[in-house]
């Protein structure tokens, strides 16, 4: 099939891997990515439980305004779409 | 024909509301005016506190019955006794405490001295360096963001009209009383009472009055939702903090540190120079908040005269007007002086003595 | 002491960044903060670090174009700063920026605001839902990250965004399940008129609806997502068609997605402009609520000025121009020889920006698509309220934002009322049968952003706290 918008995955290149924890599970990240973008690309976009209905949230605006992505590091609450993930980073969803 | 009220009432605050339900109770025909919404003044953007340690000891007969006037309200304004406690972390403030606290306890107000152990096994997540500390059982809060739709609420239910968006632009009197030139008309009334806050100094200047009323820009701030980290209020032996985790979890941190502007400009602004120290005090005191994040700040405007004493009573020098205003530690005892107020508008004896606008002020 | 500067530009963007080049071009000392790692703004955001190398893309262009010139040029470019506070001491703006954790200071005798825009997402049952994200976030990650959304991803919204960002999913290898948009074809056409001078992004944006054609995926015209469903992640959409106002009418058709990307036009972010005393108005071919700024970016309090779409949806390319106007007026209030009137620039201000208004105008909300926020429907993500919620507050008297943010909480999470106060506002308007231009925003508070308490503290001995006088007793 034509496409006129190439596919061009597989031209790129990303940094080493590192591996960082979110909750029990090990996730394997790029070197220089955020948490968030980390956990997308494994699978995970549920972060957090809402607030008062207790119903599952993930990433919204993806650029640091929502607050929808937060997640703990060493007890305080950052933007997992703003905050670089580190080898042996321990993260903690806001899940119940 | 346009309709006479019997009593127009400048400033939907605390104050101004909380004497128009009394006169409801006695059938008085008030309308209340505000230029914003009901409770968009000091009312509403308060720090909450309903703390007898903070109090005036001359004030304190008032705050009393202030604190029931909360207890019956209840859930409706986010009422909680929590208890508090005041913590002193120095010699001099240690002193400032025994010395401060023992006279509001022999003004009424149950408040004791407690040991670190008993202050730790209540609050574990306080710091560690407390020299002293007292502590009032009959304290707590109420969340001030919800002044206005009880207003609006309890107004309506009591048959008491509102305007709001509407400012009083000028006050004349004429034979039959007043004429209130406003946004949204001219509305008319046999008597008036201004309750308007720190914007009272135009309005009572409107009818020849000179009140010396000033404000003070108090500054508040809240965090976003913590783990429960305290479960009563906090204050300082200075008076300069108060602290309180909400329901929800989030940390409201007040103690009336100053921010910047004058009520005519509207709104008045907060400034780091004194939210910063604000916020490290209140991390010295509760450790664990350095873990927060602030996700908002503001300054309301509170008002005083010289004496630092409320302004409650009969206007100088103008039959049928009246003041109410400037009180310490108003939202607390604010709806209690209503109640006050309304006696007195009414001709009848308050149970508590007001506090005469037209006496000399001396500076504190 | 602070360090202090001639010049202070929030935000690195298109405008910002022009300003910044020809403040400082013309000798004055300039320093541009930007939240961002590197410069760029919103178009164009540059790759992480975690990207060693991909195939270029015009935005990645254009971005090391400017990047580049930053670089060569007298700028000082602060990067990963969020900027929380701005004030007014005596003749000198005092910007506090959180960087590195800390909170620090600089001084500048004039200040540029171009802090960009923010996206309107309409509220929608089931966009609460993780994998949902914002059109205009969507880009974020695709530009910094190379990532999709997901692997099927269902793209709507308004405007050129939808083609934008369903061209990257391809791009970047994934699926695009559908393209959902209210707007139709024949919006578009009269649209065409006053994008013709812009023959590069038409000729860009053929490409990529033809190739969606080609492709066989299907193009949804005149039509909204009316539910997104799922457990803890999105698994279908249900789309109708909406009517010329965009009330969804007919049934609804069910697609199959693990994720969706949507998106209903851009706002001025004016929280800056506000907070600093900055009157806005209702300008909806602007994106709504914008700060009263002239073209030059001149403002009514002296030493502030605003450019880009921080004073009003126009789009990239007028952003830039109006970058560098705003740049000369600042330096001409800095240094009086300078020659600010420039009507080349000027005029071509002007044309961009009729582009760019075409484009808010396809990408703004009609009235009837608040049909589509149910009472159950989530309004305010941060305290989880739902519309009868809002509904009852108003219910019980409360007929502005302010109120109904005192009185119900909307607006008073974490992020501070970016994604809910414009759709409280509709709902007041349309309970009080008021037009929207009457019902204005809530009064901005600082923190601008989030901001952690010890950050704001820093190290510090007790006994160094200035503690004033205890109140009379
Ligand atoms: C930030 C802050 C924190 C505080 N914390 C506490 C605390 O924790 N505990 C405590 O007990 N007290 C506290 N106080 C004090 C308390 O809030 C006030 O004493 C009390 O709310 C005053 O009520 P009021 O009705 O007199 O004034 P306001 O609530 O200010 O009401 C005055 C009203 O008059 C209206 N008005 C003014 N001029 C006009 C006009 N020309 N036409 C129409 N309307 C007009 C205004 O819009 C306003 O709504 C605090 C005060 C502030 C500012
Ligand atoms: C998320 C998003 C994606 C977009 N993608 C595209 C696109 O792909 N193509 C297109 O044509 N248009 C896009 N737009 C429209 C685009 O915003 C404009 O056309 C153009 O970028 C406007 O330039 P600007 O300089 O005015 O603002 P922006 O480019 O938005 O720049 C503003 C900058 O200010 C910074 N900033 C704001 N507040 C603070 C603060 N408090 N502290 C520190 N820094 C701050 C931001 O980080 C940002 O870098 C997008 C808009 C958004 C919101
Ligand atoms: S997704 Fe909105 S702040 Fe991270």
């Amino acid at each position: 099939m034509i496409r006129l918008i190439p596919n061009s995955a597989n031209q790129i290149k990303r940094a080493e891997e590192i591996c960082f924890k979110f909750d029990d599970q090990l996730i394997k990240a790029h070197k220089g990515e955020t948490i968030l973008v980390a956990l997308m690309k494994n699978g995970i976009h549920h972060l957090r439980d809402a607030p008062t209905d207790g119903k599952p949230r993930g990433a919204f605006c993806c650029m640091g305004l929502c607050q929808e992505c937060v997640v703990a590091v060493g007890g305080k609450l950052v933007e997992s779409c703003e905050t670089i993930a580190t080898d042996g980073l321990i993260v903690q969803s806001l899940r119940h | 024909m346009t309709k006479t009220y019997d009593l127009a009432i400048v400033g939907g605050g605390i104050m101004g509301c909380s004497t128009a339900l009394r006169l409801a109770e006695d059938g008085m025909k008030t309308i209340v005016l505000d230029q914003g919404d009901l409770g968009q003044g000091a009312s509403g953007v308060n720090a909450g506190t309903l703390s007898l340690q903070i109090k005036r000891v001359k004030l304190m007969p008032y705050a009393l019955k202030g604190h029931s006037e909360w207890e019956a309200m209840g859930e409706a304004v986010g009422f909680k006794k929590t208890g508090g406690f005041t913590l002193a972390f120095t010699e001099h403030e240690a002193e400032l405490l025994y010395e401060r606290q023992a006279l509001k306890a022999d003004a009424g107000a149950p408040i004791t001295f407690v040991s670190n152990n008993a202050l730790r096994a209540a609050e574990q997540n306080l710091s560690h360096k407390v020299l002293a500390a007292s502590y009032c059982p009959e304290d707590g809060y109420a969340n001030s963001s919800l002044t206005g739709q009880y207003y609006r609420i309890r107004l309506k239910e009591n048959e008491v009209q509102f305007r709001e968006k509407c400012n009083v632009k000028l006050i004349t009197r004429n034979s039959s009383g007043f004429n209130l030139t406003t946004s949204c008309g001219t509305v008319h009334a046999t008597r008036l009472l201004l309750a308007a806050g720190a914007w009272l100094k135009p309005i009572a200047a409107d009818l020849g009055v000179d009140l010396p009323v000033r404000a003070r820009v108090n500054t508040v701030s809240v965090t976003e939702r913590m783990p429960p980290l305290i479960s009563s209020i906090v204050g300082h032996a200075t008076g300069l903090l108060t602290m309180k985790q909400k329901s929800n979890g989030a940390i409201l941190i007040g103690g009336g540190w100053q921010g910047q502007g004058v009520p005519q400009d509207g709104r008045g602004n907060v400034t780091a120079k004194t939210l910063i120290p604000n916020l490290s005090l209140a991390q010295h005191v509760l450790p664990e908040l350095s873990n927060a994040r602030v996700t908002r700040s503001w300054v309301g405007f509170e008002a005083n005269v010289p004496d630092f004493y409320p302004l409650a009573g009969a206007l100088p020098g103008i039959e049928n007007a009246f003041v109410l205003g400037c009180v310490r530690g108003g939202y607390t005892i604010g709806p209690y002086m209503g109640r006050l107020m309304g006696d007195y508008i009414l001709g009848q004896e308050p149970e508590l003595p007001l506090f005469d606008p037209g006496r000399e002020f001396s500076e504190v | 002491m602070i360090k202090t500067c001639d010049v202070a530009i929030i935000g690195a963007g298109p405008a910002g960044a022009n300003a910044g080049i020809m403040a400082a071009s013309q000798g004055c000392h300039t320093i541009i903060i930007d939240e961002q790692a590197m410069p760029g703004g919103q178009i164009w955001r540059a790759k992480s670090e975690a990207i060693k190398s991909a195939p270029m893309t015009p935005e990645i262009i254009d971005g090391d174009k400017l990047r580049v010139s930053i670089a060569e040029s007298n700028l000082t470019h602060i990067a990963n700063a969020k900027v929380w506070q701005i004030e007014r001491e005596l003749d000198e703006w005092v910007l506090h920026f959180i960087i590195n954790g800390r909170s620090e200071k600089i001084g500048a005798k004039v200040l540029i605001l171009a802090t960009g825009a923010r996206e309107y997402v309409q509220p929608t049952p089931g966009w609460t839902l993780p994998g949902v994200i914002g059109l205009a976030g969507a880009t974020a990650l695709m530009k910094r990250d190379l990532l999709t959304p997901g692997k099927r991803t269902v793209v709507s919204g308004t405007g050129p965004l939808v083609f934008f960002v369903a061209s990257e999913i391809r791009r970047l290898g994934g699926e695009v399940a559908a393209i959902v948009t209210p707007n139709s074809r024949a919006d578009w056409l009269r649209a065409l008129p006053s994008m013709s001078y812009r023959t590069d992004l038409l000729r860009r944006g053929f490409v990529w609806v033809a190739d969606l054609l080609l492709a066989g995926i299907p193009i949804f015209w005149r039509h909204a997502i009316k539910q997104i469903d799922g457990e803890t992640k999105v698994h279908s959409v249900k789309v109708s068609k909406v009517s010329s106002d965009w009330s969804p009418k007919g049934p609804a058709r069910l697609i199959e997605a693990d994720s969706v990307c949507t998106g209903h036009g851009l706002q001025a972010a004016s929280d800056a402009s506000q907070l600093l005393g900055i009157d806005v108005k209702y300008q909806l071919e602007l994106g709504g609520w914008v700060p009263e700024v002239e073209e030059d970016g001149i403002t009514k309090i002296n030493g502030l000025f605003i450019c880009g779409d921080g004073a009003g949806i126009r789009g990239a390319a007028a952003a830039e121009i109006q970058g560098k106007l705003a740049g000369l007026s600042a330096a001409k209030s800095i240094r009086p020889e300078v020659n600010s009137s420039n009507s080349t620039l000027l005029n071509s201000y002007r044309r961009a920006s009729r582009f760019g208004m075409a484009m808010t105008r396809l990408s703004i909300p009609r009235k009837g698509f608040q049909k589509l926020i149910t009472q159950e429907t989530i309004v305010c993500r941060c305290e989880s309220l739902r519309r009868c919620d809002i509904e009852n507050e108003i219910e019980t008297g409360a007929a502005t934002t302010n109120a109904v943010k005192s009185g119900s909480r909307a607006g008073m999470g974490p992020c501070g009322g970016k994604y809910c106060q414009s759709t409280i506002a509709k709902i007041i308007a349309d309970r009080e049968n008021q037009s929207e231009e009457k019902i204005a925003p809530p009064t901005p508070r600082p923190p601008l952003r989030p901001v952690s308490a010890s950050a704001l503290s820093g190290e510090f001995e007790y006994t160094d706290l200035q503690i004033p006088k205890p109140a009379p007793l």
